[in-house]
């Protein structure tokens, strides 16, 4: 059996989409969408509040460091603002220079501190690296720090890289009274990396310091900062974008990794600070909920995975059931039934087929007692079961027609007792069914003493009229032979046929149940005519069936006839009394000679 | 909020969160010291010091060997073939060893000099040494002349300085040049006393006791920093107010110093080795320069010589009091 449906559902083309997959993808997606969505907009608004906090946070620490970059440069600011307190006299020099070292170890940032009196000529020089100054020096009144500090009180230098590496910047003060003149300090920026590299944001972030042509001022890698203008474009680009951003921006940091960013502008010196924090840091608590939901999903993914899998197998298991249950159906396997108990319409259609599955084998068993019945039967029964219905169909073809008749039956039959007519007939019909039978012949009907028969139809054979002409000689002589009975029980019964062969219509006729074969026909008329006319143990033959017998059995001519409803006479033959066998001695001919005339 | 920026955020933020740090805790680094000094090695010490606090354990992630070649850098050009072995990952060199070292062109090396490393040709540029050298710079030639100054604040009698200079020690004499040009701007005479390595200092010593000077300038370098308590003894013994490059000088008895302070300058070159054996390329790491400079001055040893000093003129400027 498993071959069988092996080879079945190899040869039947599998389904494009199963059953089971659609049952399984609508269920799953029906399960995971929903959770999908819920965590995307979940993450979404997290990331927004996220990114709300870590600007303020962000915008916190970048105001921050601003800040504490103006107390740096307002310190040194405040500080050279001592310097030009007091208009210049004679002989303050020396007094100038103390208090300009003492700038110097107050503030460990300015490298020199020059100090210029009102017209602009250097007066005090100190430093950290170069020889002092004291007296009248250079004349520095064309100088931008001084032009700058008169116009604004303080001016701001521009950044400049000592060698390419060190950042260094000059900042001037003037005095409120022009005679106090201008100080003027030499600062080195590096020392902002103290402010900056105290800045932490989380635990990785950090801030920056750039100034407005985007060169870095301060970064806690100080090594950047060294690396002079060379290095500037990048910090350009950050602080090109994230000064475009309003709030926090997310951007490709120095680092070459994402950081959210946001910079704040210190308005004295004209610098940038630029706060920032590793994006993987700074949404670190987003990234652990997406995590959660996440693992959620996953978990989702697999209660849905394993309850679609569950639905669609209950839908599509029973359904392969009764697949297979057909297909060993069609096998033949008639026992086979379903066991299918999830208690709906599936059940009830288990139901349903192990009923149509019982009487199915019943019919079966039907026809597989007709099939061993067949072997048993004459091939034109055995056809006519099988094909009974073709065969049984109105058709026209050529067609034998043997009509037999009884001699003397009248008298008989007034003569005679209800029960000895009916014991003669009895045995008429017998004699009659057996030659029917032996020769595969059809019966169509006995009519009181008459019968007639068909060859040919509804099964077909090979010689019909020899079949027909034998089957007359058998029948003439088994009649004989019991008719030789009844006119020793004193009786006198003779019998006549007449064989025709010609085309008839021949079907089933008949009606409300009762139905009928039968042919109809001139051919059946003119052998009814042609038993009228034979005589007491003749057979009178029409000229088809002598023509086709003419090889085997030889028929003699009787010579033209005159046949009721035939225009034309019409040569008849007859079987010669030789073909007949012989008959018991005595009675016969005397009978035969009587019987004519009493017909 | 802006999509693009979302997905950067879901793309980085969904990154597995264990990014493993690129710091390797189980290799052994091999540092190789090459001077041409000798032992007690204080600028060894103030490395090994710097890595140290940078979480690097001898024996275990960082392993030094020495080569010490005194007096001779020539002795030290053996080594550069020692290099060629392959597992060395670090050189550092200070002082005249570092010019030897030019031979080394496959092997990160770091310096600490005195002199400019532009001008030894050793590095391109201070910002970009587009080398396999970087390193520190002591500036010793800038504040040579302020040396002498801080020494005239100290004693404005001084008319004749007696400079105590090892003449191994690379760009010496640019270092005698900037101080005579400065002696000569503050009136001052300079009576030269060189010497060549350790073996040579008694003998310089001695001659520094009879130049007739009424002060003493000692360039830094290892050796006179090595001998330095012997300097300061010597310069106390003949009433020599003396001026020094650094700190521990002066903790030694000298009366001042001036000078970026040495043990910063070799912990910040520690930070170098450390960021290079991290993988880093000296030629992107620009050579660093001191941005605070040390006064220190010996209380004791001022009243130990026994003569007219203006104190207060150094005191509200020092860093560093000694008493």
């Amino acid at each position: 059996m498993t071959d069988g449906a092996a080879q079945s559902s190899s040869r039947a083309m599998p389904p494009r989409r199963s059953l089971f997959c659609k049952y399984f993808a609508t269920l799953f997606v029906a399960a995971v969408v929903p959770l999908i969505l819920g965590a995307a907009v979940e993450a979404s608004f997290g990331y927004r509040d996220q990114r709300r906090q870590i600007s303020a946070v962000l915008q916190a620490d970048a105001r921050a460091a601003s800040d504490r970059i103006e107390a740096f440069t307002d310190g040194i600011r405040d500080q050279l603002g001592w310097m030009v307190q007091l208009p210049w006299s004679a002989g303050d020099d020396v007094q100038h220079k103390i208090d300009a070292l003492r700038l110097l170890q107050q503030v460990p940032a300015i490298v020199s501190v020059s100090l210029l009196d009102e017209t602009g000529t250097e007066r005090v020089f100190v430093s950290r690296l170069h020889l002092n100054r004291t007296g009248r020096g250079i004349d520095m009144s064309a100088d931008p720090a001084v032009l700058g500090a008169r116009a604004n009180k303080v001016w701001y230098g521009p950044v400049q890289y000592q060698r390419d590496s060190e950042p260094y910047m000059r900042i001037a003060v003037a005095g409120s009274l022009p005679a106090a003149g201008v100080a003027i300090a030499e600062v080195n920026l590096k020392l902002i990396w103290d402010v900056i590299s105290a800045i932490r944001i989380g635990e990785t972030g950090y801030a920056i310091v750039v100034d407005d042509s985007g060169h870095l001022i301060a970064h806690p890698d100080i090594s950047l900062v060294l690396r002079g203008r060379a290095s500037s474009g990048s910090f350009g680009r950050i602080k090109q974008l994230v000064g475009a951003a309003s709030g926090a921006a997310v951007i490709t940091g120095d680092q070459g990794k994402p950081v959210v960013a946001l910079s704040v502008h210190a308005a004295d010196v004209g610098w940038t600070v630029i706060a920032m924090q590793p994006v993987s840091e700074a949404f670190a608590s987003i990234r652990a909920a997406l995590w959660r939901s996440s693992i959620l999903i996953a978990f989702g993914i697999l209660i849905a995975l394993a309850l679609a899998y569950w639905r669609a197998h209950r839908m599509s298991g029973p359904i392969k059931q009764l697949e297979e249950g057909v297909e060993r159906i069609r096998t033949g396997q008639f026992e086979h039934r379903i066991k299918i108990f999830s208690g709906d319409e599936l059940q009830q259609l288990a139901l349903r087929f192990n009923e149509m599955a019982s009487e199915l084998a019943i019919s079966q068993q039907k026809s597989a007692r007709i099939e061993r019945l067949k072997q048993f039967l004459p091939s034109q029964v055995a056809e006519l079961v099988e094909h009974s219905h073709e065969l049984l169909e109105g058709q026209r073809r050529e067609v034998a027609v043997i009509f037999g008749d009884l001699r003397g039956f009248t008298a008989f039959s007034t003569r005679n007792e209800p029960d000895v007519i009916m014991a003669v007939m009895r045995e008429y019909y017998e004699a009659v069914g057996t030659v029917t039978t032996r020769h595969e012949a059809t019966l169509i009907g006995f009519d009181g003493d008459g019968v007639m028969l068909l060859v040919n139809a509804p099964v077909a054979c090979e010689q019909p009229a020899t079949q027909a002409v034998r089957l007359a000689i058998d029948l003439q002589m088994t009649v004989q032979s019991i008719a030789s009975k009844w006119c020793d029980a004193g009786h006198a019964i003779g019998f006549g046929v007449g064989v025709a062969m010609g085309p008839a219509t021949v079907g089933t006729v008949g009606y409300n149940g009762r139905l009928d074969y039968t042919a109809m026909g001139a051919v059946v008329n003119l052998a009814s005519r042609l038993c009228n006319l034979a005589k007491d143990a003749q057979i009178l033959a029409d000229p088809t069936i002598a023509g086709r017998v003419r090889d085997s059995i030889p028929l003699a001519s009787l010579g033209q006839r005159a046949i009721k409803g035939y225009d034309q006479a019409l040569e008849v033959f007859a079987v010669a009394q030789a073909d007949l066998p012989v008959k018991p001695p005595g009675s016969g001919p005397r009978r035969r000679e009587k019987e004519p005339q009493t017909h | 909020m802006n999509r693009r920026e979302f997905i950067l955020l879901i793309g980085g933020g969904l990154a597995w969160p264990a990014i493993a740090r690129a710091q390797d805790g189980t290799k052994l680094h091999r540092i190789f010291w090459v001077s041409t000094e000798s032992e007690p090695d204080p600028f060894l010490d103030g490395f090994r010091e710097g890595m140290r606090a940078l979480g690097y354990v001898e024996g275990k992630t960082v392993a030094f060997e020495t080569h010490y070649a005194p007096g001779n850098p020539q002795a030290l050009r053996k080594i550069v073939s020692e290099l060629q072995r392959g597992n060395i990952d670090l050189v550092v060199s200070s002082g005249p060893a570092t010019r030897v070292m030019t031979a080394v062109t496959d092997i990160p090396v770091l310096f600490a000099l005195s002199g400019d490393p532009v001008a030894l040709g050793v590095v391109k540029s201070l910002a970009h040494p587009g080398t396999n050298f970087t390193g520190s710079t002591f500036l010793s030639l800038e504040l040579a002349g302020k040396r002498v100054e801080l020494l005239k604040d100290i004693y404005p009698k001084l008319r004749k300085l007696a400079v105590f200079s090892n003449t191994d020690h690379p760009g010496e004499p640019l270092e005698w040049r900037a101080t005579l040009e400065s002696c000569r701007n503050l009136g001052i005479e300079a009576a030269y006393v060189p010497f060549c390595g350790a073996r040579d200092i008694e003998n310089a010593l001695t001659a520094a006791g009879k130049v007739d000077a009424n002060a003493l300038l000692v360039f830094p370098d290892v050796v006179t920093l090595v001998h330095r308590a012997k300097i300061a003894e010597f310069a106390i013994a003949n009433r020599l107010p003396s001026m020094f490059g650094w700190s521990e000088y002066c903790d030694a008895g000298g009366l001042l110093s001036y000078g970026a302070n040495q043990r910063t300058t070799y912990y910040r070159l520690a930070t170098y080795a450390d960021r290079i054996l991290r993988g880093e390329n000296p030629s992107d790491l620009p050579v660093m320069r001191p941005e605070k400079f040390e006064l220190a001055v010996n209380l004791k040893t001022a009243k130990l010589l026994g003569i007219d000093l203006d104190v207060s003129s150094i005191l509200f400027r020092a860093n560093k009091v000694i008493s």
